[in-house]
């Protein structure tokens, strides 16, 4: 039960990542997303790509790490603040 | 001053229509004795000052004509329960509301029949004062302080013995007494649908044979949906006037192409400063030229940062509770651009998003988005957000049988040409949006 809700945060936290980069002027290959890849350093996220991410997160989640005020740095932060 | 308009008419051809609705017509002669009967009552109760709240609009109508024959300020209230018509009366300091019907106990609701068969003298040269509530489409309306006289001097009287106009407006709106102020200065009839509703409206034209309509884009953009209905009978409406909110280019061009033989008039107005241009060139915004009128002028207007400023001598006197405004320039609320050689709407300065220190107007988004192909109708606003403050979000109707997903997709597509704090972040498909005194109302979030 906790792995298969773990799964749907997995997946909903990929797919808003792959929409918001798909979205990008200069849209390059679909990265490979790993709990170690750095929202910042890796995919160069920006202030309102992350706020469109909190949104994203917010609506399909219920929950956003943002508005509880945690940054997460890696998209395994990210992913635990649900767990 | 109203009656006088009212016995113009009855000297020359007393059973010309007057109020028309969905129950009964009234001649100009029935309602001139109904509000001098009505008039006798007000001034025997003695008030210097009454809130209306009566359901028909009708009613509304003949109690202003008999509040103004009686020299008491009327106010007319918006639709709502006890509790609230009390508190309004409390901030505005109505000591009695003029209603249908009450129970003794309710010592602050005078019932309209309570009025009849008084017998006071009327006064020759009435107090000509009228309170009008602006909308309050951000926090609670407040009481603009008009005078009867004011108002007419903008009205233009016409030959209107054949002229039927829609009421599409409840009577609390400024835009309401505008169309009333228009019918009675032109002899005009005035046609009260069941409810302003655009079905009910549409219905109304079409039975009483309606020629003049004003009502808001909103309204027009419901009803143009309506009357584009396969076998749909469109009513052969003379003049077509839309107000009360910015006009976007859409709602214009579907009213020009369902009325080609119409006047299409486009007004600004507000309950601050009167009735302040009308354009009938059927393009979206207004000229320039209106920046340029002299100082006699009754309303001027100018452009500082971006806002609109008015000085109006046909405007309200000034706030319920303030001083009296003085003769200068005053913000409007109005945020505009200049777009090929007109003025365009951006937006209201309450309804400007601050994404992460941008701030972002929303009307033009509303465009951009409205016009995708599968969105019937969007509205956009800021909603509170940890990382910018706020992101710019939507909400959209969507057209039957359109997939929610690629209707998002195609959204995001076409934003795509706004700068990047300008791009709805957020997208929701709704099943309608929140339309109050048929105005489009942006929804507010908390933060």
């Amino acid at each position: 039960m906790l792995a298969a809700a773990q799964d749907t945060v997995q997946d909903t936290v990929q797919k808003a990542l792959v929409e918001l980069l798909s979205r990008r002027e200069t849209a390059t290959a679909a990265p490979v997303i790993t709990d170690e890849t750095d929202l910042y350093a890796d995919l160069e996220l920006d202030s309102l790509e992350v706020a469109e991410l909190s949104v994203l997160l917010e609506d399909e989640l219920g929950t956003d790490p943002y508005s509880q005020g945690i940054v997460p740095r890696t998209v395994g932060e990210l992913v635990a603040f649900y767990g | 001053m109203l009656l006088d308009l009212l016995l113009d008419v009855v000297r020359t051809d007393p059973q010309r229509p007057f109020l028309i609705t969905p129950d009964r017509t009234r001649a100009y002669a029935e309602v001139a004795e109904e509000a001098q009967d009505l008039a006798r009552g007000l001034r025997a109760a003695g008030h210097v000052r009454v809130g209306i709240a009566v359901g028909d609009p009708a009613t509304a109508i003949v109690l202003l004509i008999a509040a103004s024959a009686a020299g008491v300020e009327p106010c007319v209230y918006p639709q709502g329960d006890a509790t609230a018509r009390g508190e309004l009366a409390a901030q505005l300091g109505h000591e009695v509301v003029v209603v249908d019907d009450a129970p003794l106990s309710d010592i602050g609701a005078l019932p309209v029949g309570a009025l009849r068969g008084g017998a006071a003298d009327l006064p020759d040269a009435p107090d000509d004062a009228v309170m009008i509530l602006t909308s309050g489409t951000t926090g609670r309306p407040k009481g603009t302080r008009h005078r009867w006289s004011r108002l007419l001097t903008v009205v233009q009287a016409g030959e209107g013995a054949q002229q039927r106009w829609l009421l599409a407006y409840n009577m609390n709106q400024f835009a309401g007494l505008q169309v009333v102020l228009q019918a009675l200065a032109s002899g005009a009839a005035i046609v009260v649908p069941a409810s302003v509703q655009p079905r009910h409206a549409v219905e109304a034209m079409r039975v009483h044979g309606v020629t003049h309509a004003s009502a808001t884009p909103t309204f027009w953009r419901f009803a143009a949906h309506l009357l584009q209905e396969p076998g749909a009978v469109r009513p052969a409406l003379q003049q077509v006037t839309l107000g009360g909110e910015a006009i976007p280019e859409p709602v214009l061009a579907a009213i020009v192409a369902l009325f080609p033989d119409a006047r299409i008039s486009q007004i600004y107005a507000s309950s601050e400063f009167g009735s302040s241009v009308s354009v009938r060139d059927g393009r979206p915004g207004l000229p320039l030229s209106v920046l340029d009128r002299s100082d006699d002028a009754p309303v001027q207007l100018r452009i500082v940062d971006g806002e609109l400023q008015a000085r109006s001598s046909v405007g309200m006197v000034g706030y319920h509770g303030d001083a009296d405004r003085d003769a200068g320039w005053h913000p409007t609320g109005d945020l505009v651009e200049i777009v090929d050689d007109r003025i365009r709407f951006v937006g209201r300065t309450s309804d400007v998003i601050n994404v992460g220190g941008v701030k972002v107007a929303p009307l033009p988004i509303e465009e951009v988005v409205s016009a995708v192909p599968g969105v019937v109708a969007a509205v956009v606003y800021g909603r509170p957000n940890a990382v910018t403050g706020n992101v710019v979000a939507t909400e959209v109707v969507a057209a039957e049988g359109v997939d929610a997903d690629d209707l998002k997709a195609r959204i995001r597509a076409a934003v795509t040409a706004l700068p990047d704090a300008h791009r709805p972040r957020s997208i929701r498909i709704v099943d309608a949006l929140d339309v109050r005194n048929q105005k489009l109302r942006r929804p507010t979030e908390p933060s």
